[in-house]
């Protein structure tokens, strides 16, 4: 980051140099309409997924048991004789709703969390921080399963799990902008002229600091569906009619030999998705980050 | 304040998974060793170390208090019973010689074997045969299923030293089958009343092998005993066995075990799962064995303490629209057969007659819930009442052969006759089935030698009990019957009894049964002798390591 500043700085930058950094730009806009539209086509599928997959997700083609990928059956079939491509679309769904709520549930927490301690500072940051730093010092996962296996398995507890490990980090993060920003000279101008303070909070403070959160939130989505993915695999989730991709991806565990593609295709799905978000997380931070403005 | 519990479970969960870590690394250290022992025992026929693992870790390899069956496999070597149990469910001498029943079929006169001593070099005697059933029934031992096999035992008389009269409370027509198994095996009662709950870490008996290690979630090691010559009738080599040492390595995740076979880190692997199972037959490595195992088969439970499960055309309805065929095709692809009866084939007085006895009928089960009053309501899902009908449909975790996706194949398969299934899986099956009975369709097994085990599951609850039973239904009739089998001497007006009872069960939909379990091996081609005996569990006597 610092670099990118550097090279701004410097007023004769040899020519050469500027070309790269337009090349460099179209070639990251073209990733980012890809993974933007492969996020759109997944949110479609959670949406809309009747009209997406060609089965229902449920049905049992018993006289397709474990058939390898073909015409019929795009991405092939389970060891039920479901279809693998309709159970990846309708499972979108799930995976979707545990990586948004988590994450406006961590964010919300986290962020609220990390704005109070930056801009009440004294004894309320250092409570707060030093509850953020013992949620830190255990590995989100490892937390997660804490909670999943406290509190038994159902799709609002891993959402839960996962909203839970992801608010050291925003928390954190909040924490930062705040104090940075709350010692800029226009909160200071506000504050001479009177201004109460949850006014300056909402007013001047929070609109100059959310920009890093956003993309933090936009990352974490990614992460909050690889770690609600992991909790299902390691059969912390819930048995559903319609299998997350975590889920779909542990069932096809004990198939790896006889049936590749019953675990592939949703893990496939699983990379694609996070990919792509972290894209578009990337393209924000571009956006967003006022060292690079 | 509130944050306290969750970090003690935190601190539990951490603690849990840096021990299986541990576990884990333990045993791909030991893997390593035991390949060059594994090469030096092939050289000849005799001797060598068999490499066996298990599905899953033994909970105690104390007999009287084990509940598990992968822990009779492991302590199946170390222990003896007074007598064996054959294919055809007669009784053949093995620590005992001979025995009589008296006339009211209340006591049981035993010789014993002279011949005979404990690993520990405690000589057996109709002492240590005495302390044993003691032990059992003695409350400080905690003795689990031992406790409900050995019922009702009452006491023990040492006429000399190698007679001894055992009575009963009541005449049993079940006990000499039950003294077969390897839960009622003869410990050696020095070693019990020297490490008492310990016993269980340093098992001590009079069988084919000795104990000498048990890395916890790694493996069991026994050696062979060199003074062993009181096999039972069921193994050829009467005299010790050939190999020098048995290994269990405890391998829980399917796909390693299996792995592990195929590439010779362990020369046999138990419980195969069916779809290696069809994928092994081609292999020209390795070798499949599969016995079904005895006793009661995976059986659906109704739970007739909840509403509307206690009536018998809504338990009906449920078994007219559950296609077992078809769940036992898909799911075990032909590897497991499928079970008609509350008693699996091969059990004393197993009705025939139920195969085949109930067909799904879709129509015949939608009449009888529309005769009932329930409606469809717009979701397809009947209602009556007001009240939706739902089955609380509960299983175990982890997922042992495929149970939960046989809850998966029901939901559907109710669906269609608007019955919504909801499916819940519970690592604590103790508390939810055995102690608060909050459920309406739970599933269990059996390994077991004689048809009065159903007993303990289908006889009317005693209210003093403190588990709860499965099903908790009362049926007078059916009580009688079970009551009858308990007290029947004539093998052949035992099996008419059971066969009334089975057909009972059945015609009132008490249960829905599903598969009878194979016991499945892959063991390398090297490997010859495994037998198994009447319950399905492995014999290694005859084991011999080829080539």
């Amino acid at each position: 980051m610092k670099e990118a500043v550097n090279s701004k700085t410097i007023w004769n930058a040899p020519k050469w140099n500027l070309i790269k950094l337009k090349i460099n730009l179209s070639a990251s806009n073209l990733f980012v309409y890809v993974a933007g539209m492969i996020v759109l086509f997944i949110v479609a599928c959670a949406l809309f997924p009747q009209w997406i997959a060609p089965y229902s997700p449920t049905y049992m083609h018993t006289e397709f048991i474990l058939s390898p990928p073909s015409t019929l059956h795009l991405l092939g079939t389970d060891y039920f004789g479901r279809d693998v491509l309709s159970l990846v679309v309708y499972g979108s769904r799930d995976s979707l709703i545990i990586g948004v709520v988590s994450v406006l549930i961590g964010g919300g927490i986290g962020g609220g969390l990390g704005a109070l301690a930056g801009y009440v500072g004294g004894v309320v940051d250092m409570i707060f921080m030093r509850f953020t730093d013992i949620l830190m010092t255990i590995p989100g996962i490892l937390l997660a399963l804490a909670i999943a296996a406290a509190l038994g398995p159902s799709l609002m507890n891993v959402v839960l799990a996962v909203a839970v490990s992801s608010i050291p980090g925003y928390t954190r993060v909040m924490r930062g902008q705040m104090m940075s920003i709350k010692k800029r000279q226009f909160v200071a101008a506000s504050r001479s002229i009177g201004t109460p303070n949850w006014r300056i909070l909402i007013w001047h403070i929070l609109p100059n600091s959310w920009s890093p959160l956003l993309v933090m939130a936009t990352i974490g989505l990614g992460t909050s569906i690889l770690v609600g993915s992991g909790l299902s695999f390691l059969g912390l989730g819930v048995i559903k009619e319609i299998p997350d991709w975590g889920a779909l991806l542990a069932q096809g565990r004990g198939y790896l030999t006889t049936g590749w593609w019953i675990s592939t295709f949703p893990g496939l799905a699983i990379t694609l998705f996070v990919l792509s978000v972290n894209i578009i997380g990337d393209k924000l931070r571009d956006m967003y980050d006022p060292k690079t403005k | 304040m509130k944050k306290w519990p969750t970090w003690t479970k935190t601190l539990t969960v951490a603690t849990a998974f840096l021990l299986l870590l541990a576990g884990c690394s333990n045993g791909a250290s030991t893997s390593n060793s035991e390949d060059t022992s594994g090469k030096a025992g092939t050289k000849e026929s005799t001797g060598g170390e068999l490499t066996y693992a298990l599905a899953t870790s033994p909970d105690t390899l104390d007999p009287h208090r084990s509940g598990l069956a992968v822990s009779v496999r492991a302590f199946r070597t170390i222990f003896d019973s007074l007598v064996v149990q054959k294919a055809d469910n007669t009784i053949q001498p093995w620590l005992a010689t001979e025995w009589t029943v008296s006339e009211d079929g209340k006591s049981y006169t035993f010789k014993l074997r002279e011949d005979v001593t404990f690993h520990d070099g405690t000589p057996f005697n109709a002492e240590a045969v005495k302390y044993n059933y003691d032990r059992i029934i003695d409350p400080e031992t905690k003795a689990a299923n031992a406790l409900a096999l050995i019922r009702p035992y009452k006491s023990s008389e040492v006429i000399d030293e190698y007679t001894i009269k055992i009575n009963l409370e009541t005449p049993s027509a079940a006990f000499l089958s039950n003294l077969s198994q390897a839960l009622l095996g003869i410990v050696s009662p020095t070693a019990a009343k020297k490490d008492g709950d310990q016993f269980g870490k340093h098992p001590v008996g009079t069988g084919p092998y000795k104990f000498v290690s048990w890395i916890e979630n790694a493996d069991i090691q026994v050696e062979k005993n060199n003074d062993y010559k009181w096999a039972p009738s069921i193994v050829e080599n009467d005299g010790a066995p050939y190999l020098d040492k048995i290994t269990f390595k405890i391998i829980p995740e399917e796909a390693t075990r299996i792995g592990s076979v195929q590439s010779g880190q362990v020369l046999a692997v138990e419980t195969v799962p069916p779809q290696n199972i069809v994928s092994l037959k081609d292999d020209p490595k390795t070798q499949l064995l599969q016995v079904n195992t005895l006793g009661l088969p995976y059986t659906l439970f109704f739970n007739q303490r909840n509403k509307p499960w206690n009536d018998v055309n809504v338990r009906k309805a449920v078994q007219l629209a559950i296609d077992v065929d078809s769940i036992v095709k898909t799911l075990y692809m032909g590897t497991y057969e499928r079970a008609w009866s509350p008693l699996s084939p091969g059990m004393l007085g197993y009705d025939e007659s139920l195969e085949n006895s109930v067909k799904p009928d879709l129509d015949k089960a939608n009449k009888l819930l529309d005769e009932l009053g329930y409606e469809k309501g717009s979701d397809g899902i009947r209602e009556k009442d007001g009240k939706k009908l739902t089955l609380n449909y509960v299983d175990g975790s982890p997922n042992r052969e495929k149970r939960n996706d046989i809850a998966v194949i029901i939901q559907q398969q109710l669906k269609e006759i608007g019955i919504a299934v909801d499916i819940n899986i519970t690592k604590d099956t103790a508390t939810v089935i055995y102690q608060n009975a909050d459920y309406d369709l739970y599933g269990n097994s059996q390994v077991n030698s004689d048809p009065n085990s159903l007993r303990a599951i289908y006889h009317t609850e005693d209210p003093e009990a403190t588990m709860k039973m499965l099903g908790g239904g009362s049926d007078p009739e059916l009580d009688k019957f079970l009551e009858q089998g308990t007290i029947e001497h004539d093998p052949a007006k035992r099996e008419e009894i059971y066969k009334k009872v089975q057909q009972i069960i059945i015609e009132k939909a008490v249960i829905i049964p599903i598969y009878v379990f194979p016991y499945t091996v892959a063991a390398s081609k090297k490997v010859n002798g495994i037998t198994f005996d009447s319950l399905g569990y492995p014999l290694f006597n005859d084991v011999r390591i080829g080539q």
